[in-house]
Parts: structure tokens; sequence; C-alpha cells
């Protein structure tokens, strides 16, 4: 058994562009500054949120429901955030 | 909707360019996308607004300048355009060697940079992208014939 912890959650892409331009800037920057990987999913397609290509490949709309997975000590604390930063209007985020 | 197959032609293919900053880059951009008709000249504009608030580098040595959310209206029809600096341009930092400029409706804009993203995401794709001398490598590679495979069994749709 790995000790490894699994932490997924979903949530729905907030948004109203979709996880693009200032929405995907801010969800990359995010990513960078955690202190774990956190990974998003969209039907099937899992990818790293630290690069920009890999979220904009997801191709996630506003109302899109979304899988946030991260693994280890910090697994829980990670995808929460990610969560709430996807959960909230980040159109405006600069 | 349209696919980035139907989106790219060969006018908008240009290799070998060079060009002064990332500003510059995006003009040319918005040149090739309105030499091929897809936009009006204003566009092009919009695309500089775009790029001045937010930079439009997405990795790998790719830039994909479009215009603002507000100039969608200028989009004549769904259109990609191809441009490639072999010397690289300085991208507020970063080294972009292509770009590609987008023209979408706001229904398109977001699945044809899915499908643009996950061509860029293969290392051997996007090295050619960034490298090729063969302006049919780079509608190979953005504009490829449908794959016969499960996921394309339904017919093709026709207009």
């Amino acid at each position: 058994m790995s000790t490894e912890t699994t932490v997924e959650e979903q949530v729905t892409v907030a948004s109203k562009v979709g996880l693009h331009a200032r929405p995907a800037a801010a969800v990359v920057k995010a990513a960078n500054e955690l202190p774990t990987v956190v990974k998003i999913g969209k039907d099937g397609r899992v990818v790293d949120a630290r690069s920009m290509l890999s979220l904009l490949s997801l191709g996630a709309e506003h109302g899109d429901t979304v899988t946030v997975s991260a693994e280890g000590p910090d697994a829980a604390e990670a995808v929460a955030a990610m969560v709430a930063l996807l959960a909230s209007n980040l159109d405006e985020a600069s | 909707m349209a696919e980035v197959t139907d989106l790219l032609v060969a006018d908008a293919v240009r290799l070998g360019c060079t060009a002064a900053d990332r500003f510059d880059a995006v003009r040319q951009a918005g040149e090739a996308l309105v030499r091929i008709g897809a936009v009006e000249p204003a566009y092009a504009d919009a695309m500089q607004e775009r790029e001045q608030s937010l930079s439009s580098f997405v990795g790998e040595g790719f830039a994909i300048p479009h215009g603002t959310d507000a100039a969608r209206a200028l989009v004549r029809r769904g259109a990609l355009a191809f441009l490639q600096f072999p010397e690289g341009v300085d991208w507020d930092g970063q080294d972009v060697r292509a770009c590609v400029a987008i023209a979408a409706s706001a229904d398109e804009h977001v699945s044809v940079m899915s499908t643009l993203a996950q061509v860029l995401l293969d290392p051997d794709q996007a090295e050619e992208l960034r490298t090729t001398t063969d302006p049919e490598r780079v509608l190979e590679l953005l504009a490829p014939a449908p794959e016969q495979d499960d996921e394309t069994q339904q017919p093709q749709e026709t207009l």
C-alpha cells in the first residue's frame, strides 16, 4: 500500500470565458505556488495545472465540471485552494 | 463546429519571418488574418490591445495572439495564421519561435485553442513547427486530414 494520499474533488468552472486567458493565467500562477503538483481533469484528460498549454488543451468552458486532484501530505490543502480558485470568477483577475 | 483542420490555409502560413518585438510580431499576425479575409482590419488592432493587456505566450516557444472578446464581432470566419520566427522574438522575457494567430467566434474559441494546444503539447510536432522550412508540413501538422479512428467514425458534416 502506498502511504501517498490522493485527494480528488470536482468543481464547476465559474469564469465566464472558461479556462483560458486571465483565468488560465491565474490558475497556472497559483499551481506553481502550491506546495504540491495539482492536476486538473476533464473528459478523461488529466493535465498538470502548472502548464498553460496543458490547461488550454482541456477546452474547459464556463459551467464545465472539472476534477482537481493532488497527491501527498499537502494534497488536501492544495486541492482545496485550486477548487476555490476555479469556483471563483477569475475573469477580472490580474 | 469548425475544427482546426478547416481553419488554416496555405496563404496564412508564413515561415522565416523576423520581428522587432512581440508587438511587431502580433501586427504581422493580424495582417495575415486580414489578408486572407478572415477578419475586419480593426481586429488586428484588438489583437494589439489583447497583447498589451495579457501576453499570449503559452509555452514551448509559441504564442497565440488573438483579439479581445469584444472584437469577436470583427471575425468574418474562423481562421488561423501561422508565423514562424526562426531567430526568435523576445516575448516579455520568453523566447517565441512561432505564433498561431486565432480568429474565432465566441462559440468556437475555446475548442479551437484546445485542439491547437493538443498539437503543440506533442514535443516532436512542436519542434517541427518551430523549425520546418516546408509550409506543407505546417499544414499537415495543424490541418491534418481527418483520422480514420474510433473517434471520427461519425459521418463528416458537409456544408
